[in-house]
């Protein structure tokens, strides 16, 4: 199945980020394919490549390396200028681009599914 | 999949982002045939009222935007009648009544209404 995945909180204040990661990684062992995720409002903080969690689990990194295996991640453009999340700050594997991308997943999926608060 | 889009706005319209977003996102994929309908339920209801003036918080009001969406092509909108009614609200409250002329009409529905529009989109995004 072609699965489409929207993300509207930022990394550690909510589960949301850590759910969306895990059940992508759940879907990808069995089988599905993610045609893309949208990193929305909030979200588009966990491509930040300066996250460094003192001893846990670093996001931007886990979505960087999910990224580089081929999956299309999408940080919301007007939403990283609200947060200063320029391109350089971004993870290399995480793309800036707009709204477009999120018609684009939600055509292209057979399942749409949005992790948020 | 089913081309039909549902926006959920399911929270007050200032106090934080979602509503604003949900309305953003509305034009961002409304422009690319995608037939979207917008559902207010629980605190959402509250995006719809008329005479809002969030100035006082440096924000623009939403109600103001809403009647614009048609240039995005979405059309379609939905109030839960038991939101409404919860929070002391009718249909003479809200912004939309306002553009029924434009063939832009806000539509109150019940639970079970909700919940077709729900089951036949595509997608739901819950704001």
């Amino acid at each position: 199945m072609k699965i489409g995945v929207l993300v509207l909180e930022g990394p550690y204040q909510h589960q949301a980020a850590d759910s969306a990661y895990h059940f992508i990684q759940a879907a990808l062992a069995r089988g599905h394919e993610i045609v893309g995720v949208f990193l929305y409002t909030d979200a588009v903080n966990n491509a930040n490549r300066f996250i460094k969690p003192p001893g846990e689990r670093n996001l931007a990194q886990m979505w960087d390396e999910l990224g580089a295996q081929g999956i299309n991640i999408v940080a919301c453009t007007a939403c990283a200028k609200f947060r200063g999340l320029t391109k350089d700050l971004a993870v290399d594997h995480v793309r800036l681009s707009g709204l477009g991308s999120l018609a684009e997943f939600i055509q292209a999926a057979d399942r749409f599914v949005t992790f948020g608060d | 999949m089913s081309n039909k889009v549902a926006v959920l706005m399911r929270r007050a319209p200032y106090g934080s982002v979602y509503t604003a977003e949900g309305f953003r996102s509305m034009m961002g994929i409304g422009v690319f045939e995608m037939d979207v309908r917008v559902i207010f339920v629980d605190d959402g209801v509250y995006a719809l009222v008329k005479g809002q003036d969030p100035s006082a918080l440096d924000m623009k009001s939403l109600g103001d935007g809403f009647p614009m969406l048609p240039d995005f092509e979405v059309t379609k909108f939905y109030v839960h009648d038991l939101s409404l009614a919860e929070r002391g609200l009718t249909k003479d409250d809200l912004v939309l009544v306002l553009s029924r002329s434009e063939g832009m009409g806000v539509e109150v529905v019940d639970s079970a209404t909700i919940a077709r529009l729900l089951t036949e989109s595509g997608a739901v995004l819950p704001f």
